[in-house]
């Protein structure tokens, strides 16, 4: 630097440096002004167009409060100032500016994102409490001091939006309650049927459940020799499904369809105890049963405001699964039980050994990995077969949306998981002696195998040979009953079942 | 945010550890991290031996300081309720009780009395109440501290009342004699804390100066590593009163209410629970399960046991033995024992090294002659009141309805341990809808007597 300059520098230094300092001054103001301009619920609004929004959050208590005080958007979606605000800003706020450039707002799938598991990304359980200082304050109810209690208790694990999602943005339909009168209004108008399905060979039947106007298909499913499991070169297996092994099945019946909720409710409003409202009944075993006793009233709405019909049922325990199959049994006159998994995963492959029983190659299904982001939206194929995460829209459908396996089974893969009856371990296989026959899987364990992946999976994890399991703690963490519900869960969704039929002397099996 | 699978701990030794303080910031394994061995700390609880100033300890003066008048209502007039009254009238200066509360009349006149007779006070007619519905009554009439000093049953209901009323209380232990109780008292227990209202327990050794002095040094590490404790009750049998002809069914039951589980939640927690508090307390943390028997040899009303003996285990694989007795002719003790890597103590007055020597006595306070006394300078029923008054002239913290709702919440698990032969977990007893006596309550035939049945643990031989 020449000499001159520098000197000049040396001798205005001092009105740089306030120079300098106004223009940051200057530029932190704006700045201020600028954070400050771009947190008012006014501009919120520019962008998020969907009206729904400002009409759900004008009806929540969050907006129309007793003292008249009013929560400003941000005040919920991001944390605290000065607990990470800014960065919370800049992060979410590029992502809607990305939304609002990119997509279409009529595309996003709004319901879902008023979930739990999606909400909690984008609001600050920090900020609840930044308002909520005090969670017991004097005009606490009694539920409500249990429930907080629970909370102090399980902080680390619970989020208020576990009971109060709705405080936002008003749901009419949400329940958190005891639904006493969950599933009443369904009116039949069909004729009732009064005699079971009579089998008498493996041939698909129409089971008709006496009493009720509910009857189902259930497929004959020929015995073999199948291969369980996945071969190691699988793409984007998983070591819990292998070693693959030779597995014999006997001939059985499987339903159709995942078990509907006209299926379901049938049995509730014909063992549910009405006007019981809680869980005390712990001590009867289904051993010793003449009647069978059924589910107590849910807390909450079970389907999710999904809808019914012929959507699968959801959100039973295994519990409730087991005791569904052994009331259907009685009424029927027949064997009925959950699959167990290698009956599951046999009938699910229909023949087949690939991936999928259909054609394709996981790794061009999957939306996981770089490429998969980029290039993984060939789901015309899949979709075809499967409701899995690409094509759910976040919940459920009617089995109608899909086309059957090779069995003739709809929804094997993808819609809702399914319970099987046996307990999971990782390393069940492995265990598995040579030409076993009917295998029922490790004799003891804490959770039961879920097969089939969910409407929320990932391609994936809705390949024939996928397992998981059940999570029976935290599918109830924020069930408020005491003790909690032993037939439904309060946190999960994605759960169902289906049955099968023993084929045996009461379906026409010759001795 | 520590470890996930801390919360229930980070609680649950919260409870214990911070007590009345109010402190935040409790850090389990703390003494862990850095990867190096544990250089001083609690194998207990995970954390670090506190400095003495990090304990809370009550104000324990002498006399409770003057300040503006405070009265207070009596719920529960019997012997113990008698007794608080007469402790906190003998608190300090500007202090009186100007209501009365029982189910029974006579209870009450007895109380009245002995207030008018002791401290010359009386207490109007108008500000007496007699029946189940006292409590409100007596919040009602412009108290500024309740003394709940009925059957631990009613406890809840009360504390309830008199915390959503905002006043001061003071609570004779147990204070709950169920899970469901439990639960009530943690409730209203930090609605008090939010309305900052000043709670003392009747768990009196936490007032007591010998204990405190003790519990300074073991907790600032004087016998290093706790490793063991033990906790005694054993006495002769307590009292108990035959049904009268006049009496009810309700009546007869309360009036012999330590040998009713319903009413008192049997001895263990009853009477046992003190003990059991002062290794809660001395540990600062819970045990998270029990294993337990017991049985009824001698006892002659009610439908309690008369004998406990449980193994309370915590997270860290340590043992707490609990055993309680009310059985004449029987060897007696009251007491705790706490062992530790550098030496162990009897939590009262005195610490010894792993030989035996002792290496800390209590300094009694000397008599007339020079000698030292057997007690503390002051009496530690009338220290709770002192400290009650106090902490609410002074505007200090105290709440201690949690700590004493989690002992006898321990207490309890080794009664439902004991009586089912089960093991019972803490996590389970936290979470459970166990709630004892009758829904409602009245002074009339209720149905439990003739229905009373000892429990008895497991199943019958074949």
């Amino acid at each position: 630097m020449p000499k001159k300059v520098r000197s000049v520098f040396r001798k205005r230094s001092l009105l740089l440096l306030l120079f300098g300092f106004a223009l940051g001054m200057i530029g932190a103001v704006f700045a201020h002004k600028g954070i400050k301009a771009t947190s008012t619920d006014k501009f919120c609004e520019r962008c998020h167009v969907h009206p729904h929004v400002f009409k759900s959050r004008k009806l929540s208590s969050h907006y129309a409060t007793k003292s008249g005080m009013l929560v400003r958007c941000v005040e919920c979606h991001l944390p605290p100032e000065g607990e990470g605000y800014l960065k919370e800003k800049i992060r979410l706020g590029a992502k809607d500016i990305y939304g609002f450039l990119v997509k279409d707002s009529a595309d996003f799938n709004w319901e879902a994102r008023r979930t739990v598991e999606m909400a909690q990304h984008f609001t600050s359980q920090r900020s609840c409490l930044k308002c909520h200082e005090n969670l017991f304050p004097l005009t606490l109810t009694k539920e409500g001091q249990e429930a907080h209690l629970y909370y102090t208790q399980n902080e680390d694990e619970l989020l208020c939006l576990n009971c109060h999602i709705d405080v936002g943005h008003y749901d009419p339909n949400r329940i958190h309650d005891r639904n006493v009168g969950f599933g009443s209004t369904t009116v039949a108008n069909a004729d009732v049927f009064t005699v079971p399905a009579r089998v008498s060979a493996l041939e698909t039947f129409t089971e008709t459940v006496p009493g009720t106007t509910v009857s189902f298909k259930m497929v004959a499913i020929p015995g073999g020799i199948f291969r369980m499991g996945s071969p190691e070169d699988e793409p984007l297996r998983k070591s819990d499904e292998g070693p693959a092994t030779d597995v014999e099945i006997s001939s059985f019946f499987m339903a159709e369809t995942e078990v509907t909720w006209d299926e379901y409710l049938a049995f509730y409003s014909a063992t549910g105890a009405e006007g019981r409202s809680t869980d005390t009944e712990g001590r009867r075993t289904l051993d010793d049963v003449d009647a069978i006793t059924g589910p107590t009233p849910p807390y909450g709405q079970p389907d999710q405001n999904w809808g019914m019909g012929s959507r699968p049922a959801i959100t039973m325990s295994y519990y409730a699964a087991e005791t569904y199959c052994k009331w259907l049994s009685l009424i029927t006159g027949k064997n009925y039980r959950l699959p167990t998994e290698a009956e599951w995963e046999y009938a699910a492959r229909g023949g087949t050994e690939t991936p999928y029983f259909f054609e394709g190659n996981p790794k061009t299904f999957t939306e996981k990995g770089f490429f998969g982001k980029l290039f993984g939206k060939q789901n015309e194929l899949i979709g075809k077969y499967v409701i899995y995460r690409a094509n759910s829209m976040g919940r459920t459908q009617e089995p109608d949306r899909v086309e059957a396996n090779p069995f003739g089974l709809k929804n094997m893969l993808g819609n809702a998981a399914e319970y099987c009856s046996d307990w999971y371990a990782a390393d069940a296989y492995s265990r598995l002696p040579e030409k076993v026959k009917d295998p029922r899987g490790p004799a003891s364990g804490e959770e039961r195998v879920i097969r089939g992946g969910t409407f929320k999976s990932d391609a994936a994890l809705v390949r024939n040979a996928a397992r998981d399991k059940t999570q029976t703690d935290a599918w109830l963490k924020t069930d408020p009953q005491m003790p909690k519900s032993k037939w439904w869960l309060s946190d999960c969704n994605h759960v169902t079942f289906r049955v099968v039929c023993e084929f045996d002397e009461n379906t026409g099996k010759q001795q | 945010m520590a470890n996930n699978n801390f919360s229930r701990r980070k609680f649950l030794a919260g409870a214990a550890a911070v007590g009345a303080a109010g402190v935040a910031g409790f850090n389990p394994l703390v003494s862990c991290s850095g990867g190096g061995s544990q250089k001083s700390g609690s194998l207990v609880t995970g954390e670090p031996f506190k400095k003495v100033s990090d304990l809370f300890i009550p104000p324990l003066l002498d006399k409770a300081p003057d300040g503006q008048p405070l009265k207070a209502g009596v719920i529960g007039c019997g012997g113990r309720g008698t007794g608080a009254a007469l402790n906190w009238l003998a608190a300090g200066p500007n202090l009186t009780v100007t209501a009365l509360g029982d189910v029974f009349q006579d209870r009450v006149d007895s109380c009245r009395e002995r207030i008018k007779a002791d401290f010359n006070i009386e207490v109007p007619e108008e500000n007496c109440f007699v029946g189940f519905d006292n409590f409100q009554k007596v919040i009602d009439s412009g108290v500024d501290v309740v003394l709940l000093c009925t059957p631990p049953v009613f406890r809840p209901i009360h504390f309830e009342a008199a915390v959503k009323n905002r006043k001061h209380v003071f609570m004779e232990k147990p204070v709950a004699v169920d899970p469901a109780g439990v639960r009530s008292v943690l409730a209203s227990a930090k609605m008090a804390e939010s309305q900052g209202l000043k709670v003392v327990c009747g768990t009196q050794r936490r007032h007591q100066r010998d204990y405190i002095e003790v519990y300074k040094q073991v907790a600032t590490g004087a016998i290093g590593d706790i490793i063991s404790a033990n906790a005694y009750w054993n006495q002769n049998k307590l009292w108990h009163r035959n049904p009268q002809a006049e009496w009810s069914e309700m009546e007869c039951m309360i009036r012999d209410w330590v040998n009713w589980c319903w009413l008192s939640g049997d001895h263990i927690v009853e009477q046992h629970v003190h003990n059991i508090d002062v290794i809660n307390w001395f540990t600062g943390t819970y045990p998270t399960r029990a294993v337990g028997f017991g049985s009824r040899q001698r006892r002659l009303t009610g439908d309690q046991y008369d004998n406990f003996s449980v193994d309370f285990v915590y997270d860290n694989g340590m043992h707490m033995h609990s055993m309680c007795r009310q059985i004449n002719g029987c060897a007696g003790n009251v007491s705790e024992y706490i062992r530790g890597t550098k030496g162990y103590t009897n939590c009262q007055n005195r610490i010894y090294d792993l030989a035996g020597n002792e290496i800390y006595s209590y300094p009694y306070p000397l008599d007339e002659a020079g000698t030292p006394m057997r007690s503390v300078a002051v009496n530690p029923y009338d220290q709770e009141h002192i400290d009650l008054v106090t902490c609410i002239r002074e505007d200090k913290p105290i709440n201690e309805a949690e700590a004493t709702a989690m002992s006898c919440l321990v207490a309890v698990m080794g009664r439902v341990s004991a009586y089912t032969g089960k093991e019972v977990t803490l996590e389970e007893m936290l979470n459970s809808d166990l709630k004892l006596g009758p829904e409602t309550f009245i002074m009339g035939d209720v149905g439990i007597m003739k229905n009373a049945v000892v429990p008895i643990s497991g199943e019958a031989a074949n």
